[in-house]
């Protein structure tokens, strides 16, 4: 296929308005009247409320209104309702909200906070899922088993289980019957920050004709909206959401979470819009975090590395709440065979109530967690068989006719996990190791497959509405929320390559308004460029059809008959009897006034095709868009500290279609460096009072400058998918899932230790090297 | 206890009402409206609300706005002439570096203290200069690309 836009380096729409500061995000913009709000939070991590005296902060300077949970009986969550926007009678984490002072400034608003004493009896705490699940172990939700929930989760009443999910293929006890040799393991991929620069916030107006009106610097308008709606007992259209300028994402701003309570507040002052924006240490404890994943694997294979059966348990510490992260656990467990295919699974997943905040969207979305586990056994398998690790895997890759643990059978269209190996096995494999160490270093080489399949849901879909303007240049309007990812610039670049006009004359929305903007799902799960991008190139092909039943009645021709090349539509046999497109935008106006046609303006929508529920065997048409990809680098490891140096780090994914070579570079640049962090040195820390012990940026230490790869390789492998526009997948998420297996490998090919959980800190590492 | 205090921002004198105890970004941001300066931290780990303060890169959440007298205040709005980007902002959008771009302002303002004082700051000075500032999205590798770019262009 001859592209015309597609694949070029065109630069972002929103490039030079971020630049210059002038975009507006959601800390930018001031309200009539507008007050803010500041957060008491708990001094434990577990306890029930025995009193909250507010009388000294009442009286504090320019307070307007002191909010506690007492009396609040509203619930929400989009999969399990089991949040409060306040917690009523009982904390059940670090940074939940206690009380809510409102006040003229944020100052007063600080300061009133500090007046405000509370007091709680002590439960037991639990941050590991291990201990919540103990026989005698409080439960943190009592009517857990009551909770309203979406089909397809199974909360088990009367235990801390929120969710469990077991999916069965084949016949597990078979399979390791047949197998000559079974390796077992179990791997931890501890919490994690998202760690956006913009710390989340919201505002909330409750207006007098009992509208609703909403801020926020989340990627989940229209959650946020059905959710508040049917808190207030209003309807869906009575509230509208704004979402502005958004800086960064990377999961935790995802579902609804901060907004609700937020919007409890403002309703206790109608009238007036209340803004409260998180300090860093709220946004490190007071919306969500990440992973908290355990996994389990055993895995049965013949002598000649054929795969026979896997078995693994993924035990999730998901938090105060499940709602956020029922899903995570949900792709862990079956993306835990990661890119192989296993005649016979028994994947078995628990989300579990912990108290630390709740645990939600990461980007990786479950996938980097059970992989870690499935690629560091690919490595340990391969040696106890005496197998290159290489050809052991090469004989069990999912490709076309396999069938994942989800029973789906794959097809060319998912792409080729063979090209992108080659690519980042010739990138860092390709000539013996120069050496094992010298004086300071040790150094290694590691690999890791990776496969990623979008979290969606069945009703998921992306909307756009396409608007041809009198001069020919074309408006898009969409609900995908731009978190930096660029998918503004996929939205005009997909619509130039559909209606062949250059991408100067397209402009794509900017905020969100969901008073104007087509409804969306969510903008999540890797899934806009692919699923965004079908939704755009529908738009176009009826915005041509439109164009072309209008020309074919100023032309006195038929529709069939008929061309368009983005200047004209002109009669096939004689393209010099055209029209010209600008003419035909409002519909065609003869010379004597009278016009006909409609105004070219067009609607679609694009779902996940067939997308399903999981059956009774956890399986269904879950994964609909696989990507696969191949993660490899080279590492030193500094003798004296033990400390790891990443030089060189090679990527490599089957995307299908390369929509814009720079913004998918730095995707893949920047989702690398997030795994690197994560196997390196980033987690978020719990004592066992599950009190944090790092919510901070000095001490939650991400990478900086120094921090990256002395190189890295990305090469892209481009078998057209079915779903995707031009054959486009996904991205955004891939580039974390095979980093910590890769780097672990690695660390194993220098040092000859087995690690099973991240982040692998000098001091692990210098402790390991003393044990060997 | 309101007292006055009279410093330039972005060539403009400006006198504005402070308590004692307020920071830089607080000023800025809510007496001036100029929110192009981020807030991302609190505590001058993150580098988003750096600005330029006589010339040097100063990170405005902890600068003590009662130090300002007689200062002058680069910002973020101040470095662009009208429409036309300076160079450190056109080399950062062609290498790339801008995805969400809240920690641009930062970054664009450590680039244009170091090469206004160093036009040909050698890539150890750029590294160590970037290296204050904490991004999410890019993996670093753009900015430094595009620092490099700037550089060329401010050379050139």
């Amino acid at each position: 296929m001859q592209l015309k836009y597609i694949g070029k380096d065109i630069t972002r729409p929103d490039a030079s308005g971020k630049i210059t500061g002038r975009v507006q995000f959601l800390d930018d913009i001031k309200l009539p009247g507008m007050l803010h709000a500041a957060i008491l939070r708990p001094d434990l991590a577990h306890g029930r409320i025995l009193s909250i005296d507010t009388a000294e902060a009442e009286k504090s300077p320019g307070v307007v209104k002191v909010v506690t949970g007492a009396g609040c009986d509203l619930v929400y969550g989009d999969n399990i309702r089991d949040l409060t926007p306040i917690a009523v009678d009982r904390v059940n984490y670090i940074g939940q909200p206690v009380a809510g002072v409102i006040a003229e400034t944020l100052a007063e608003a600080k300061a009133a906070v500090k007046k405000i004493k509370a007091e709680y009896e002590p439960l037991p705490v639990y941050t590991d899922a291990r201990d919540a699940l103990k026989k005698d172990a409080v439960l943190i939700h009592e009517n857990s088993g009551d909770f309203w929930h979406l089909p397809g989760i199974e909360p088990i009443g009367g235990t801390n289980i929120a969710n469990r999910y077991t999916v069965k293929k084949g016949d597990v006890e078979k399979g390791f019957a047949e197998a000559d040799t079974v390796v077992e393991g179990e791997f931890n991929y501890p919490f994690g920050s998202c760690s956006a620069i913009e710390p989340h916030g919201s505002i909330a107006w409750f207006h007098e004709d009992k509208t609703i009106e909403v801020w926020s610097s989340s990627i989940c308008p229209f959650i946020i909206r059905e959710e508040v709606a049917r808190v207030y007992g209003l309807p869906i259209s009575d509230v509208r959401v704004h979402i502005p300028e958004l800086g960064g994402c990377f999961g935790y701003k995802s579902d609804i979470t901060v907004e609700q309570t937020i919007a409890y507040l403002a309703s206790q002052v109608p009238g007036r819009p209340v803004k409260w924006v998180a300090t860093r240490k709220e946004d490190f404890l007071s919306t969500l975090i990440g992973h908290g994943i355990r996994t389990r694997i055993k895995i049965g294979a013949k002598k000649d590395g054929t795969l026979t059966a896997l078995k693994t348990e993924v035990l999730h510490s998901t938090g105060a709440s499940a709602d956020t992260g029922v899903h995570v656990l949900i792709a862990a467990t079956h993306n835990s065979t990661g890119t192989y295919e296993f005649p016979n699974c028994y994947l078995d997943g628990y989300s579990v109530y912990t108290n630390t905040p709740p645990v939600g969207a990461f980007r990786g979305y479950g996938h980097q967690e059970s992989q870690l586990a499935m690629e560091r056994m690919m490595d340990i398998l391969a040696r106890k068989l005496k197998l290159d690790p290489f050809e052991l895997r090469e004989k069990n890759y999912l490709g076309p006719g396999k069938v994942t643990s989800l029973g789906e059978t794959l097809h060319t269209t998912n792409g080729d996990i063979g090209k992108c190996v080659e690519i980042v096995r010739r990138a860092v494999f390709s000539s013996p190791k120069k050496k094992a160490e010298d004086d300071y270093y040790y150094y290694g080489r590691g690999f890791a497959a990776l496969m990623k399949s979008p979290k969606g849901a069945p009703f998921s879909s992306k909307s756009c509405y396409l608007k041809f303007n009198r001069d020919g240049s074309v408006s898009i309007n969409m609900g995908g929320a731009e978190v930096g990812q660029g998918l503004r610039n996929v939205v005009r670049m997909v619509a130039a390559e559909a209606l062949k006009i250059a991408p100067e004359r397209i402009r794509v929305y900017t905020e969100i308004d969901t008073q104007f903007s087509p409804w969306e799902w969510q903008t999540i799960g890797s899934m806009f460029t692919t699923q965004g991008g079908r939704a755009v190139v529908k738009a176009a092909e009826k915005a041509i059809a439109e164009l072309k039943k209008t020309a074919a009645i100023v032309l006195r021709s038929e529709v069939d008959r008929l061309d368009y090349d983005g200047d004209y539509v002109f009669v096939k046999s004689d393209p010099t009897i055209r029209v010209p497109v600008p003419d035909l935008g409002r519909g065609y106006t003869f010379p004597d006034g009278v016009t006909v046609g409609d105004v070219v303006h067009t609607t679609s929508d694009s779902r996940l095709p067939l997308q399903s529920n999981p059956d009774e065997n956890g399986q269904g048409r879950m994964g609909i868009t696989y990507t696969f990809g191949a993660q490899a680098c080279e590492i030193r490891i500094e003798k004296k500290t033990g400390k790891v140096i990443v030089d060189h780090f090679a990527s490599s994914f089957d995307v299908g279609r390369v929509i814009n070579p720079v913004q998918i570079r730095g995707q893949v640049a920047g989702g690398v460096m997030m795994g690197i962090g994560a196997s390196l040195h980033e987690e978020l820390k719990f004592d066992g009072e599950g009190k944090a012990l790092n919510p901070a940026f000095r001490r939650y230490r991400f990478p900086t400058l120094k921090d990256a790869p002395g190189k890295q390789t990305i090469e892209f492998v481009e078998t057209p998918g079915e779903i995707g526009p031009f054959g486009a997948r996904g991205i955004g998420e891939h580039p974390l899932v095979g980093v910590a297996p890769a780097v672990l490998n690695a660390v194993y090919d220098a040092i000859g230790i087995d690690f099973f959980e991240i982040p692998l800190t000098p001091e692990k590492i210098l402790e390991a090297l003393k044990q060997k | 206890m309101s007292e006055k205090i009279t410093f330039t921002v972005n060539g403009t004198p400006r006198t504005v009402d402070i308590d004692g105890g307020e920071k830089l970004i607080f000023i800025l941001r809510e007496k001036l409206g100029l929110t192009g300066t981020k807030r991302g931290c609190d505590d001058a780990s993150c580098g988003a609300c750096v600005v330029v303060i006589d010339g040097k890169a100063v990170k405005s959440c902890v600068f003590p706005v009662k130090k300002l007298e007689g200062k002058e205040v680069v910002t973020i709005e101040g470095v662009s002439e009208g429409t036309k980007l300076h160079p450190v902002q056109k080399a950062l959008i062609e290498a790339g570096a801008v995805q969400c771009g809240y920690c641009m302002p930062g970054i664009v303002m450590e680039l244009y203290a170091l090469f206004n004082r160093e036009p040909g700051a050698s890539d150890q000075a750029i590294r160590d200069a970037l290296d204050l500032h904490l991004c999410r999205c890019t993996g670093y590798e753009a900015i430094w690309e595009g620092a490099l770019l700037a550089r060329k262009y401010l050379a050139g």
